[in-house]
This record gives structure tokens, sequence and C-alpha cells, in this order.
């Protein structure tokens, strides 16, 4: 128990300590990292535990979002209600619209029930910019935060204290859950959803109130963005935020509870760090994503967790040698791909078609990484293509000892512990 | 009688280019299981590759080109990554597609630009096909059309009247069997695939030149084939043609409605009290023509999951 709560302490220590020392886009970053872990690990309880692969959650995520807009608005104008409280109307909006959609959505299953919640999603992306009153109409919904008990709410780093609390709270209530015979009953949905009508238990009930659990705390974390932006509009129900959510649970690993967490972390900070560098950023999310599908199927949380559960069974003094070769062979491969992204962004720029035209149609010179390259020389297309061929070399070179190494700690450890 | 008349041969044409499309989707998920989500890049990266290369070389070897082009590009992808992740399951499947397809709108975007490019007709094509009502009516819709029913007879011809044919609907059917039977299951697959991509990219290459290419078209007409292959039947070929048709119609008659809800309940006396309800109640249908297709598919998966012409449940 010690060796997950030490991590957890220092983590936690960090979130309370750190960031009022930190930029205002530190903050930000971090109050976006939160909300996305939030709604990533809501999402989770539905695709990773209840085994319902959902294409619309951003339905309840902007849900949530305009109701806490709308108290907002009504605070403004005099209700007397505390503003840390605001994200109870996301929460109140989400749980109601997941009842409801939740209640149809779950009379299907498999790719049936994702395509249902697809078109959910979709309603409401196609309504709200016609539905003046509930969604503002294209403009959207725009409020402030009202000051409450001394407190102002209008720098970030009170934002970011209240973000934090409702996020904590939410994660363990979420956490909690699992552990009681209901989030069971979620796995055993998932696993096996026969045996679970055979045991008496109403199956399409348990999977609408998962279904309502998962939208609820969706919908909190679009109020807590709502409460950060002090905005929202139609874009919140766009399938691209849907797209999201899918991309952090799945990179992140949906087979563990905080799977999704380290892929909300690591995609929040990438869009935060990368966007302001490339314009490719989003290629690189695609990428990465295909990448785990097709090589980390349980995600990067997946893989972590399963060094942690054999790390008796390990000997790291036989598996470092190969994991090295394959962390270099990774990284000569991920800087041909970034060579070639970036070269290939610079010659089909706008930019460079001015370029070229001022040149009277050759080929001029171009500037990536802070070097001059001509597109005519071999060079910038030789330096991405050997990187590519030698890390590849050096990852095929270290795959079958790694592959040995783990077939003996697999066949080493408890028998019935061999998932891959 | 002039609205009328326009906004069916509209309807109908826009209907069968949906089919073009959708026709590879539904015939991939009736026989792998897979919704594939990238169906929609293979119909945008058609325009693009038709656009790239009729600049260059022509408007007819861009239309030739694009297909053989995307149906290669649909192969690979089937052959390499598909089959990779196939051990894992549909649901991996499905995120596999919906990974390529967020790829491939971004590649798109790297190398065209994120803004819509200038894909057009020749000239040859630019002319009128008849005039009605004083109006003439373009004859570059009559040939999407015509490339269409095309499209639609040759395929009805390979799968029902040869031996090509026969394997496929056995494969579709009965894997097993028709593998134990001695026929390369995996390979019908691949071809399949290829095949449906292909066709997505010729009506990527048809289309592209009358409507909007941008890296958005994708994403806009994915969600609307979707639609199309839920109504028509997972699976099945004519009920998707039927859907095609049925949601073509529908969105060309759509914008010139401006009927309400509170309209047909001023029918049972009840106007006035939905008027003062507003919200749904008093939008048009124009304004919502965007809507009213999702509500279908979501009716349609709720009370009959197998659509119009489906089998399966």
């Amino acid at each position: 128990m010690a060796r997950v709560l030490l991590p957890l302490a220092l983590i936690g220590a960090f979130l309370l300590v750190v960031p009022p020392f930190l930029d205002l886009g530190w903050q930000n970053a971090l109050i976006n990292i939160l909300i996305a872990s939030l709604f990533a690990l809501a999402f989770n309880l539905l695709a990773g535990q209840a085994g319902l692969l959902s294409f619309g959650h951003a339905a309840y995520f902007g849900v949530g979002a305009f109701a806490v807009l709308h108290l907002m608005a009504s605070i403004e104008d005099g209700l007397a209600f505390p503003t840390p409280l605001l994200p109870l109307a996301g929460a109140v909006a989400g749980l109601l619209a997941g009842l409801v959609a939740g209640f149809f959505a779950t009379m299907r299953s498999g790719v049936y029930f994702a395509l249902v919640t697809l078109a959910i999603a979709e309603l409401f992306h196609s309504l709200a910019p016609h539905w003046q009153g509930v969604f503002g109409g294209e403009a959207g919904l725009s409020s402030m935060r009202m000051p409450w008990g001394g407190i102002v709410f209008g720098s970030l780093i009170e934002v970011y204290y209240l973000t934090l609390a409702w996020v904590v709270l939410s994660i363990l209530l979420l956490w909690g859950l699992t552990r009681t015979p209901f989030g069971r009953l979620a796995l055993a949905l998932r696993d096996n959803e026969q045996r679970v009508r055979f045991l008496g238990y109403n199956a399409h009930i348990s999977k609408v109130i998962i279904f309502a659990i998962s939208a609820m705390f969706s919908g909190v974390a679009g109020g807590l963005q709502a409460i950060s932006n002090e905005t929202a509009n139609y874009v919140l129900f766009a399938s691209a935020v849907s797209a999201q959510v899918v991309l952090y649970t799945f990179v992140g690993g949906a087979t563990i509870f905080f799977g999704p967490v380290v892929g909300a972390v690591i995609f929040t900070l990438f869009a935060y760090l990368v966007s302001d560098i490339t314009h490719s950023w989003l290629l690189y999310q695609g990428l990465i994503f295909v990448l785990v599908m097709l090589y980390a199927p349980n995600g990067l949380g997946g893989m972590i967790h399963q060094h942690l559960r054999h790390r008796e069974h390990l000997d790291w003094s036989r598996l470092a040698p190969p994991y090295a070769v394959t962390a270099l062979g990774g990284a000569l491969v991920t800087a041909a791909a970034v060579f070639l992204i970036e070269t290939l962004a610079v010659l089909f720029s706008r930019e460079y078609e001015v370029a070229r035209r001022d040149a009277g149609g050759g080929f001029p010179g171009y500037e990536v990484f802070g070097l001059d390259w001509s597109p005519l020389s071999p060079l910038p297309w030789l330096i991405p293509l050997t990187l590519f061929a030698a890390g590849l070399w050096l990852i095929l070179r270290a795959r079958q000892p790694i592959t040995l190494l783990w077939q003996q700690v697999v066949a080493g450890s408890v028998p019935g512990d061999s998932t891959p | 009688m002039e609205f009328f008349l326009i906004s069916t041969l509209n309807g109908v044409i826009y209907g069968l280019l949906l089919f073009m499309v959708s026709a590879g989707l539904t015939l991939i998920f009736g026989m792998m299981g897979v919704l594939n989500f990238a169906h929609a890049s293979f119909y945008m990266l058609g325009a693009y590759v038709a656009y790239a290369v009729s600049s260059s070389a022509g408007f007819w070897t861009g239309l030739i080109v694009a297909p053989i082009f995307v149906g290669i590009v649909g192969t690979l992808v089937e052959r390499f990554l598909l089959r990779r992740v196939h051990v894992f399951g549909h649901a991996h499947e499905l995120l596999l597609t919906f990974g390529l397809a967020l790829i491939a709108e971004e590649t798109v975007k790297l190398v065209f630009g994120d803004f819509p490019v200038n894909y057009q007709m020749p000239d040859a094509l630019k002319f009128a096909a008849f005039t009605v009502f004083g109006t003439d009516y373009p004859f570059y819709r009559v040939f999407m059309g015509i490339v269409a029913v095309i499209m639609f007879v040759v395929l009805w011809l390979l799968l029902s009247r040869t031996r090509v044919g026969i394997v496929v609907r056995a494969a579709e059917r009965l894997p097993q069997m028709a593998e134990a039977l001695g026929h390369n299951i995996p390979v019908v697959f691949t071809s399949v695939f290829g095949a449906g991509a292909a066709l997505a990219g010729l009506a990527g290459a048809v289309a592209g030149a009358f409507y909007p290419t941008n890296p958005n078209m994708a994403l806009e007409l994915g969600v609307i084939v979707f639609v199309v292959v839920v109504v028509g039947g997972l699976g099945s070929l004519q009920g998707s043609l039927l859907a095609s048709l049925l949601i073509g119609l529908f969105s060309s008659f759509a914008v010139g409605i401006d009927w309400s809800a509170a309209d047909f309940l001023a029918l049972v006396g009840l106007g006035e009290e939905a008027r003062s309800l507003g919200g749904l109640l008093t939008m048009q249908i124009s304004s919502i023509s965007a809507t009213i297709p999702f509500a279908l598919m979501l009716l349609v998966l709720l009370v009959r999951p197998a659509g119009l012409m489906g089998e399966r449940g």
C-alpha cells in the first residue's frame, strides 16, 4: 500500500504547494490537465470498466458546462448560491442527460452502442447553434464568476484550487466506486453479461446507472471548464471533444484505474508545450495513438502496470540492455519522423510557395531547426532515412531478447497471471 | 413545382454520391464486423489525390489515378495495420481506424493546407444538361449520378453474377466454412477492404470537383455516411442504396421547408401554446435539417437496429 500511497502523496503535495509559484500559462495548463484527467476517468468508468465504448461523451461534458453557465448567470442576477458549489449544476445536468441517453444507448451493445452515443452527441452538436434560449446560439453563453465568502475568484490560482478540490473529490468518489460491489458488477458486465443476468442482476438498469454516473462526472469536468473559461459554445459538443477523451483513455490505458490520467496528462502537456512550436502537433497525437494501439494495446499505463506487477520476477540486469537499445532505437525513429514532418510542413507551407514564386519557380533553401537546408540536396532526405533505418534495426534487434525474458518472467510467476 | 423537381434531382444525385461512399463501408462491416471510421478519409484522400494529379496531368487522369492510389492505401491499411490488431478484438479495430482518420485529416492539412483547395471540373464538362423552368441544370451533377449508377451496376453484377462474387458473399456469411472449402479468406478480406476504399476514393475524386475540397470533408461526410449505413442496415448493399437516396432527398428538400413543430400543432389547435413555449417547437425544419438525419439514425438503432434492409440485429 505504501508503494501506491507515496507517489500519490508526492503528486498531491506538488499540486497543493507548487502552483502559486508558477506563471499564469502553467497554472492554466494545470487546470486543463486536472479537467482532462477527470473527464478521462469518468469516460473510462464506462469504456474501460463496463466495456461500453462511447464515441459521444462530449455531449455530457458540454451539458455540464452549459448548466454551470446558466447557474453562473443566475448568480450574477442575484441568486444566493455559493460559487464554489457551481460544479454541482454540471453534475446534476450530466446525471439527468446520462440517465436519459444511457437508457436508450445501453439497449444496444458493441458497435451499435458506439453509434447510438455518436448520434446523441451529433444531435446536440447540430441543435445547439440553433437553440438560442438554452445554448446561446452560435455565439454560446458567457458569464462571470461572482465573489463568495471573501473569495473573489478573480485570479487564476483561486480557480485552480477550486478545480483541484473538485477533481480530487470526484476521483476519490470514482475510485471508491470501483471498490464497491457495484463497481465489481461493472467489470462483470464487461466480461460476461449473460452470466450477470443469470445471477439475477438487471443488466440494463445496471448499465444505465453506470452510464449516468460516468455522464455525471463528465458533467462536473465540463462545469469546471465553464468556470475556468467563463464561456462555452456549441463547439463543446463537437466530435473532436469526444475524440480527445478516447485518445487520453486508450493511450493511457483503459484496463487500469489511473491509466486514463496518464494519457490526459501526456496529451494536455503535449498540447501546451508543443502546439506553440509546431502546427503539426495533432498529427503527432494521431501517430502516437495509432502506435500505442498497434504495439501497446493496454496503453502506456498498462505497460507500467505490467512491470510493477512482475517487479519481483524481473531481472533488470538482463532486461536493461535490450530496453536501452529499444529506447535508443525509438528515439532515432522519433527523430526521423519529426525531422521529416517538420521538413514537409515547411516545404508545403504557403510561405515556401511565395518563396518559390520569388525565386522564379525553383526550389530555394529553407530553414528547419535553426539550420539552412536545400530541398535539392540529398541531405535533408538522407538524414531521416538513415535515422529511421538505424532506429528500426535497433528495435528489431532488441525485440527477441525482450520477448524471451518476458516469457521466462511470466512462466516463473503465478499461474494464470500470463496476460500479455 | 420547380422547387420539387430541382430538389428531387439534386436529392437523388446527392443520394447516389452518398451510396458510392457507403457501399464500401457497409460491405466491409458486413464481412469483417469492422466499423471503419477512416472510410470517409478515403473519400477525402480521393479528392485530394485527384486534385494533385489533375493540376498537372489533367482531370481524367486524376479520376483514374485517385481510386487506384486510395485502393492501394486501403489494402496496405488492412494488411499491415488492421490485421495486426484483429487479435485484440473489434473495439481495437474500431479505435485503430479512428486514429487513422485523425492522421489522414492532419496529413492532408500538412500537405495541402488547412483551407479549401481549388479542385475544379474541366471546362469541357461545364455546360447545362437541360433547362427546367428557365434554370440551367449543370451537366456535372448528371455526370456524378451516372458514375454512381455505373458503379452500382458493376458492383451488383460482380457480386451476383461472377465467381468472385460468390466467394465474397460466402466469406461474408460463413467465413470459416468458406476457408474450409479452400478459399483464402484473408486475401478476400484485404481485397474487399481495398475495393471499398477505392470506391470511396472514386467518389471523392468525382464529388471533390463539384463540392468544396477541404480537410473537413471527411468529418462532414463521415457522420452522414454512418447515418446511411445504419438506416439502411449495416452490411446490406440494397439497404444502403435505399437509405442513401432517402437521406439525399431529405437533405435537399429540408433546406427549403420552413414548417416547424408549432405549425403541425396548430392543426389541432395547439399552435399558440407551442409558440409560447418556443425552443425546439418553433424551430423551422430548414434550420434543423442537419439534426433530423441523426434523429432518424437514433430511431432506427433503437427500434430496428438491423435497419431497413439488414438481416443482422
